[in-house]
């Protein structure tokens, strides 16, 4: 990792799928979306902001309380329509 | 995981362009682009030369489809730009711009609401499956009252090239393949902006023609910038060698100049456009205006049909 990502570029990226806020994981270097179910990977401080390139999300890693859409709620499998997207 | 695949295909349905072979060209290309890079720069310049026309400052900008930094280094502060932030559908590309720059697919922008001061883009958008649907982004992702100036390829682009490899290809293969891409046209270009919810759009476009020595210069350049074809219905494999033959020939006994160099027309479309605020200028209604053109110009006003004395 040569370069870090800036955090003033955080503060404007969302997910492109569901244009809904991201979580910063520093440790993996991953943009979480929970409503779209995926992590847009940080390679040398560059967003990857593909969705192709991104990592679905285990069932355990999405946090089901706060800002999660109603109708995760009832949706356990992570493979099911994620809902929300335009 | 088969859902979000699916719903970037489902966000634009007619797929003109194969946006993952545009991405692989990208990123191939993004290493030797310096090499290729005369029109990015060319067209870079001249979009940076209209922002300065414009008496405003635009602290947080976008660059989307930004190659390797081509119009960061034309715009060098100009314009009143603090921050660009620079996105390319290519991480290649984007990690060979000057940073903050970002990997981002212009058909899915990841950017908050109201984010930008203005939002540019340079020979990028003209590979849009849905510019429609790009443009409503920009507009969403610009502060109100947000400037949107855009440089893309237009109709007009490669049109001796187009002749050639169609002729070629009748002669030799008897039928046609979609070889260069489509690209818009003005008042496409114009009626989209206004779809997408912009207020004072205005387009215009300029020519710019390339001398080259012969077909295979333009095309090897044309591979160079990543901007060979990537029409999803273009006839996969290698064109036939002698088609390429007969094409550089028939373009040469065509378009070449005395000196045997060919020029190859490159069509920009300038977009212009504001993300509407209520504050904006808009036209009066006819016949609501309160003092004369003829007092401002020091003039005497002649009625319409009366022809205006030599002075």
């Amino acid at each position: 990792m040569s370069r870090t990502v800036d955090p003033k570029l955080l503060e404007i990226l969302v997910c492109p799928l569901t244009k809904s806020a991201l979580r910063y994981d520093p440790d993996r270097q991953e943009l979480v979306s929970e409503r779209a179910r995926l992590a847009y990977p940080i390679r040398d401080g560059i967003p990857i902001m593909l969705v192709d390139e991104a990592r679905p999300l285990d069932e355990g890693e999405v946090e089901g309380e706060v800002g999660a859409p109603p109708d995760l709620a009832g949706g356990r499998n992570p493979g099911v329509d994620t809902g929300g997207r335009p | 995981m088969p859902a979000p695949a699916s719903a970037s295909a489902a966000q634009s349905p007619v797929q003109v362009f194969d946006r993952r072979l545009l991405r692989h060209r990208r990123d191939r290309a993004a290493a030797g682009l310096a090499d290729y890079d005369f029109l990015l720069t060319e067209v870079g310049e001249r979009l940076a030369d209209r922002l300065d026309d414009i008496r405003r400052r635009f602290p947080m900008a976008l660059d989307l489809g930004c190659h390797h930094g081509a119009l960061a280094r034309c715009l060098n502060g100009r314009g009143g730009v603090e921050r660009l932030i620079q996105t390319d559908l290519s991480p290649r590309m984007a990690a060979a711009a000057p940073s903050p720059a970002l990997a981002a697919d212009e058909e899915a922008l990841p950017f908050a609401a109201g984010t930008f001061d203005a939002a540019f883009s340079l020979l990028s958008l003209h590979w849009v499956n849905d510019l429609p649907g790009t443009l409503l982004q920009l507009r969403h992702a610009l502060k109100p009252d947000g400037l949107l100036l855009v440089a893309m390829l237009g109709g007009d682009t490669l049109h001796e090239l187009r002749t050639a490899l169609a002729e070629a290809e009748m002669d030799l293969e008897g039928g046609l393949s979609p070889r260069v891409s489509p690209f818009a046209d003005v008042r496409d270009a114009g009626m989209l902006l206004q779809r997408a919810g912009f207020a004072l759009p205005v387009v215009d476009r300029e020519t710019l023609t390339v001398s080259y020595a012969d077909a295979f210069r333009l095309m090897r350049d044309l591979r160079g910038m990543a901007a060979a074809n990537a029409v999803a219905e273009r006839r996969r494999g290698m064109t036939r060698r002698a088609t390429l033959l007969a094409a550089a020939t028939g373009y040469a006994d065509r378009f070449a100049d005395a000196d045997g160099r060919i020029p190859a027309t490159f069509e920009v479309l300038y977009l212009t456009a504001w993300a509407p605020h209520p504050e904006q200028p808009r036209p009066l209604r006819p016949g609501s205006a309160a003092s004369r053109l003829a007092d401002a110009l020091g003039t005497e006003e002649l009625s319409a049909g009366e022809k205006a004395r030599p002075g």
